[in-house]
């Protein structure tokens, strides 16, 4: 605990000195980033833009806790996303009961297809004994290649066609009222609460639940968990199928969320936000508060080179400020010193039987 | 003996005995992959809308033709002189990012950052090229000079591209996996903006760099002369397969990177500096993507423009089909060169997106993942015990 305090203490204090060399090199930039910094509309964009790496993020850490490093989230967010489009796009957009809007049934539709998807990955690593990195390279490849081919062939091109429109905003009675603070977390996209409430479940999951043990313990020391009755490999394909729902709803959270759209060119809309989550939950070291953390300022660097493009004033190329996250990622790992990786992750469980 | 039960004997073969399997099982792996794309495609064509369907049931219209797809997939990349030429202008530059991946996973790291390697070759190549070819003298003499210069920035540029995630992976044991990936976004971040900024071509309305002048880029010389293939590239290919399996196979330091890939443990109490073996081998299979990326701007190019196509990615594939075996490399290379020439015809002659490609690429590697469940499939197969050496075992009576 103190280590992270001193940690995150360290963070702030880099930033702080960061920002007092730029106030001396370049005073209107500091400006610029002061500015960036004050506006509660920063805060919000990376909120959302967070979302989708917090559900890979939870996804792949219960994934990786039982023991199966699943390293084609990427994969699952592409399908997540394109799915629900495309249900959208064969459903409607029609309210059901006059008040539900059909959009949820999409969510579910791309929930339940991307935690098939997942499944494909467990089958692979459980029952054939895949190599888990290269079958999760398989799973992000296949989805590069599958989603924006059923968008060529449905929409005419590897981006979706018009506009679907997103699932809103939802506004917290009174509390959307609150000075600053209101603005941004409490009118907020749908996806923005489950993000939260799945923070939540994930950790009730892993620590105050017997399942949570098992997956632990799957993880730790399968054998030891067999030999107590417990079957590893069904614990694992538990694992796939969550981490497979969490991402389903992280892609859709993209798409459907945000955007209203699905886009399929070069590296899709996801662009490497399952490596980013994979990221988050090394740097938020295994659990599922740290994974959220991480994720924040992961999707808070989005945010902030989100509103540095949109300054008119600032003519620095779009695609240098673009790679300020990635190159974060980067940098960050180097400080995540001892991760807690589970003991026997990566290694495919045998059975007896065969 | 019937063919059925030759094929079945070729199955259970691939299921026991083992070392020479692995062709067996990349063979069973791609005709899974095939087919199982093949069906994504017919079932798809469903979705689509057209004239004239190649297969109606009831109200069920499938548009696009398996057989047809596989033709131009497979055939037509080799059925003229300027479609081979094309397929082997792929080829040459996947037998670089196939190698360069194979160097890597050979020594057990996944360098998947051969794109962002190949980018930063290929820049660095192209510009450079650019500033030294003025002085340089003209004609045979000034090539002669300047494609070593171009292969020697570009495999400079991208093995220090690929020295980043190796250090961070040697010191701080960071996942290169995530690392090479996030590098990959940078490159192309990065260089789209150094051209932008500094290396515009001013005469071009769109983002590229000024053309590299004929002495600084490859031509084709036998084969189709507007193709862009040039065979003195693949023959340089072909040499750069040789001299990798060489390396891994007689120098001592290949010797520590194959050790360190099968047990990296048993690698360090055998007194392999574990540190190094990361950093060399991921600073050579950078620089193998950056001698790929040079090839590809002097070649495919003459000049760097934004947009290259995803090699890297394919050298992924390239190198599992392979086995990480630098002389399977080849014909692995070989087989996506055809494949992306392939999805050219595909493209141009039917309706079918040449994204199926992609996902064929996807489907290889998980089929090659899986060798399990060929075994599997074998064992099935011999469910009755009829391919055993030795004499089946006595079947339980009880059993039904």
């Amino acid at each position: 605990m103190r280590s992270k305090i001193a940690r995150l203490g360290l963070i702030l204090l880099a930033a702080a000195v960061g920002y007092g060399i730029l106030t001396q090199v370049s005073p209107a930039t500091a400006t610029v980033v002061r500015d960036i910094l004050t506006q509660p509309n920063t805060y919000s964009t990376g909120l959302r833009l967070a979302v989708p790496i917090v559900l890979a993020g939870l996804g792949g850490l219960l994934s990786e806790k039982s023991g199966l490093i699943n390293i084609g989230l990427e994969g699952l967010l592409i399908m997540g996303a394109f799915t629900g489009i495309f249900a959208v796009s064969l459903i409607g957009t029609e309210m059901l009961f006059a008040v539900v809007p059909v959009k949820w049934a999409a969510v579910l539709i791309a929930v339940l297809i991307t935690s098939l998807f997942s499944l494909l990955f467990g089958v692979v690593c459980i029952k054939y004994d895949a190599d888990q990195i290269i079958a999760g390279l398989a799973l992000w490849l296949i989805g590069l290649g599958l989603a924006p081919f059923i968008a060529v062939v449905y929409y005419g091109g590897p981006n979706s066609g018009g506009n679907v429109g997103t699932l809103g905003t939802w506004a917290v009675p009174l509390l959307s009222q609150l000075p600053f603070v209101g603005p941004i977390l409490f009118v907020a996209s749908p996806f923005v609460y489950i993000m939260f409430a799945m923070v939540l479940l994930v950790w009730i999951l892993l620590y105050k639940t017997k399942y949570g043990r098992w997956i632990r313990a799957s993880g730790e020391n399968p054998d030891a968990l067999e030999t107590a009755g417990i079957s590893v490999n069904r614990v694992r394909y538990g694992t796939t199928l969550l981490c497979g729902i969490l991402s389903g709803l992280g892609g859709v959270s993209l798409s459907l969320g945000q955007v209203g759209l699905f886009i399929g060119s070069g590296e899709t809309m996801v662009n490497g936000r399952g490596f980013i989550a994979i990221a988050a939950y090394l740097f938020g070291n295994y659990t599922p508060t740290g994974t959220l953390g991480a994720a924040l300022f992961f999707g808070g660097l989005d945010g902030i080179q989100t509103q540095l493009q949109s300054l008119p004033a600032y003519d620095v190329p779009d695609q240098l400020v673009r790679s300020i996250p990635y190159i974060a990622v980067v940098l960050i790992l180097i400080f995540v010193k001892k991760t807690r990786i589970p003991a026997s992750a990566g290694e495919n469980f045998r059975t007896d039987e065969e | 003996m019937k063919v059925s039960d030759r094929v079945q004997r070729i199955f259970w073969q691939l299921a026991t005995t083992s070392g020479d399997t692995t062709i067996i099982i990349t063979g069973g792996a791609l005709i899974f992959s095939v087919i199982i794309t093949m069906l994504i495609v017919t079932a798809s064509g469903l979705l689509a809308s057209c004239q004239d369907a190649w297969l109606s049931w009831g109200q069920l219209y499938f548009c696009y033709d398996p057989v047809q797809t596989a033709r131009l997939l497979f055939i037509s990349p080799l059925e003229n002189k300027n479609n081979l030429a094309y397929t082997l202008r792929e080829t040459t530059i996947l037998v670089f990012t196939g190698l360069a991946v194979a160097i890597s996973f050979r020594s057990g790291l996944f360098n998947i950052g051969v794109q962002g390697q190949m980018i930063f070759g290929s820049i660095a190549a192209a510009v450079g090229l650019l500033l030294v070819a003025p002085l340089a003298p003209t004609g045979l003499i000034g090539t002669m000079l300047l494609l070593p210069i171009g292969i020697l920035i570009g495999a400079v540029v991208g093995g220090v591209w690929g020295l980043i995630p190796g250090v961070m992976k040697a010191y701080w044991n960071v996942n290169e996996v995530i690392t090479t990936i996030m590098l990959n976004f940078v490159a192309a971040n990065f260089a789209f903006a150094l051209v932008v900024l500094y290396y515009q071509n001013p005469t071009s309305d769109i983002v590229e760099t000024a053309p590299l002048p004929p002495t600084a880029s490859l031509d084709p010389l036998f084969l189709a002369p507007r193709s862009n293939f040039s065979t003195i590239a693949l023959l340089a290919a072909v040499g750069c397969v040789i001299v990798v399996y060489m390396f891994q196979k007689y120098s001592i330091l290949g010797y520590s990177f194959r050790i360190s890939g099968l047990q990296s443990k048993a690698a360090e109490y055998s007194g392999i500096d574990g540190k190094r073996t990361v950093i060399y081998s991921m600073g050579l299979s950078g620089a193998m993507g950056g001698v790929g990326g040079a090839i590809w701007a002097m070649m495919s190019v003459a000049g760097w423009a934004p947009g290259m196509p995803p090699y890297g990615f394919d050298g992924i594939t390239v190198s599992i089909l392979a086995g990480n075996n630098p002389i399977g490399v080849l014909p692995a290379a070989l087989l996506f060169g055809i494949l992306q020439s392939g999805s050219v015809s595909v493209d141009f002659a039917s309706s079918v997106p040449k994204q199926l490609v992609d996902i064929l690429r996807g489907m290889i590697v998980l089929f090659v993942a899986m060798p399990g469940f060929f075994k599997m499939l074998g064992r099935y197969i011999n469910r009755e015990g009829r391919y055993n050496r030795n004499p089946p075992q006595q079947r339980n009576p009880n059993e039904k």
